[in-house]
């Protein structure tokens, strides 16, 4: 008798999400440095980046001097690996790390802001693989165009020789601006600088903007690059020694 | 005609927690003003299965039947909410009843929520007044410090919120959004805001406030209606500027 399972035993469940595990961990600081390099400075890189791109409009050779300004800059390479490749690569690692533990659950709870949070792994992905595609093709192979400004505008124009290039282009630009914008406002969510119901619609409305503006930029970009007569990419016959084959 | 409507019901069972679960499928004739608390009531007077066979009566967490007591959350049609409110009229059928699934099965439809009584406790969810000698009256709350609260206040503990939430699982062990409520208003309470550094801090530990994704499922399925994003966003702007403003206090 003493041996029977008494039903006085407490039911001792086991396993279940953990409790808060306070004052333990680097969590909270990795997330928002992820979070912070998100704005700063990959945001800041994008706008500069999208701006650039946009001397496009201005023709070849505006296009030429901006590449000549920024390929000007001291200390050009220190500046692209702590200011751009650097924070992408923790951003997206971090980021597919944070994708990878979270449960999304849209098909049960088909809300908004839960399609915006799927939306959000989904466009940072695909920017992701955009830019690993974007920058072998521009800035790691082919001819440097750090040393030869004046090749940029037809090289980007090579790009666009496959309509799947074209689409892969902009899709790119759409995730990467919708990525950012969204970013944006989740940033002013989670960092408490719109805390209200009201103030985060607000700014919604302006992410929405933000969002629209750079794909708006990006697609006239695109448009002159795809208008304007092919330019010649490779360096001139005097260059020829340092020039890289594709 | 004499066919009288009925009800159906298909309801995940689970004899202990290690068991394997299995569905049962139950048909009782239709009523009205018929809720799910009812309705389990009326298989338990007469646990039979649809198709004859004599089973256990269900079981559940249930107590005031309004609402308020926060215990009968489940999945009903694959969606977290109180069955108390749940009311077979506005369901499809046949009504698919599951346990939270985030929360581990003690038997059926009843699971262990302990893990929110844990984050209250380590997120310091109370007033800190004991003492050996009275204290005397508190400090004033004005009118509208009372009006930001109240809301905060009528947070049941029926861990919805934590159950739809995609951060809320075992990878993140995500503290969920209703402690983080819990910070806010026990923060606003100006007897309670002498625990609120070690509320920040606790928050600032794995698993804390960081997690939160952002996807506002907590505030759209809160059967109170308690503005958790809101929560979340003050809270989330307390712990920062506690964060940042320690970079250079400490």
């Amino acid at each position: 008798m003493a041996s029977a399972p008494s039903s006085a035993t407490p039911v001792k469940v086991e396993s279940g999400v953990a409790p808060l595990r306070a004052g333990q961990g680097h969590s909270f600081l990795l997330r928002r440095l992820h979070s912070l390099t998100g704005i700063v400075p990959i945001g800041f890189f994008l706008i500069e980046h999208f701006v650039s791109n946009a001397f496009a409009t201005k023709g070849p050779g505006a296009y030429t001097k901006q590449v000549e300004f920024l390929s000007g800059f001291p200390f050009v390479v220190g500046l692209e690996l702590f200011g751009i490749w650097l924070p992408i690569l923790y951003h997206s690692l971090y980021g597919f790390y944070i994708w990878h533990r979270g449960e999304s659950n849209v098909a049960d709870y088909p809300w908004a802001g839960n399609w915006m949070y799927a939306a959000q792994r989904w466009t940072g992905a695909v920017a992701f693989f955009y830019m690993v595609w974007h920058t072998w093709h521009l800035r790691f192979s082919g001819v440097h165009i750090l040393t030869y400004p004046a090749s940029a505008f037809g090289k980007v124009q090579m790009e666009f020789q496959h309509p799947w290039a074209i689409a892969f282009y902009a899709l790119g630009i759409i995730c990467a601006s919708w990525h950012f914008a969204y970013g944006l406002w989740l940033f002013a969510a989670k960092w408490g600088i719109a805390q209200g119901p009201i103030a985060r619609r607000r700014w919604g409305y302006v992410c929405v903007i933000i969002a629209i503006g750079f794909i708006a930029v990006g697609a006239v970009t695109m448009y002159s690059f795809l208008t304007t007569p092919q330019q010649p990419y490779q360096p001139s016959a005097g260059d020829m020694d340092s020039f890289t084959m594709r | 005609m004499a066919d009288t409507k009925s009800v159906l019901f298909k309801i995940r069972r689970q004899d202990s927690p290690d068991s394997k679960p299995h569905w049962e499928e139950f048909e009782l004739p239709w009523h009205p003003g018929m809720n799910m608390i009812s309705s389990m009531m009326e298989i338990a007077r007469n646990p039979v299965t649809r198709d004859g066979k004599p089973t256990t009566p269900i079981t559940y967490d249930s107590n005031c039947l309004e609402e308020v007591c926060g215990s009968c959350a489940m999945l009903i049609n694959g969606k977290a909410r109180m069955a108390c409110s749940a009311l077979v009229d506005k369901l499809e059928q046949p009504i698919r009843l599951e346990p939270l699934s985030k929360f581990p099965v003690i038997r059926d439809l009843s699971v262990d929520r302990s893990v929110l009584f844990e984050n209250l406790k380590r997120v310091k969810a109370w007033v800190p007044v004991d003492g050996t000698y009275d204290l005397g009256s508190g400090p004033r709350v004005t009118m509208e410090a009372q009006e930001e609260a109240y809301p905060l206040s009528r947070c049941i503990s029926c861990c919805i919120c934590m159950e739809v939430c995609p951060q809320f699982n075992e990878h993140t062990g995500f503290v969920g959004a209703a402690t983080i409520s819990q910070v806010r208003l026990f923060n606003t309470h100006p007897t309670g805001a002498a625990l609120k550094r070690e509320r920040l801090e606790a928050l600032m530990g794995d698993g804390g406030i960081q997690e939160c994704g952002y996807a506002q499922n907590c505030v759209e399925a809160c059967p109170k209606d308690i503005p958790l994003t809101t929560s979340i966003s003050e809270v989330s702007g307390a712990v920062m500027t506690q964060a940042i403003g320690d970079l250079f206090r400490r």
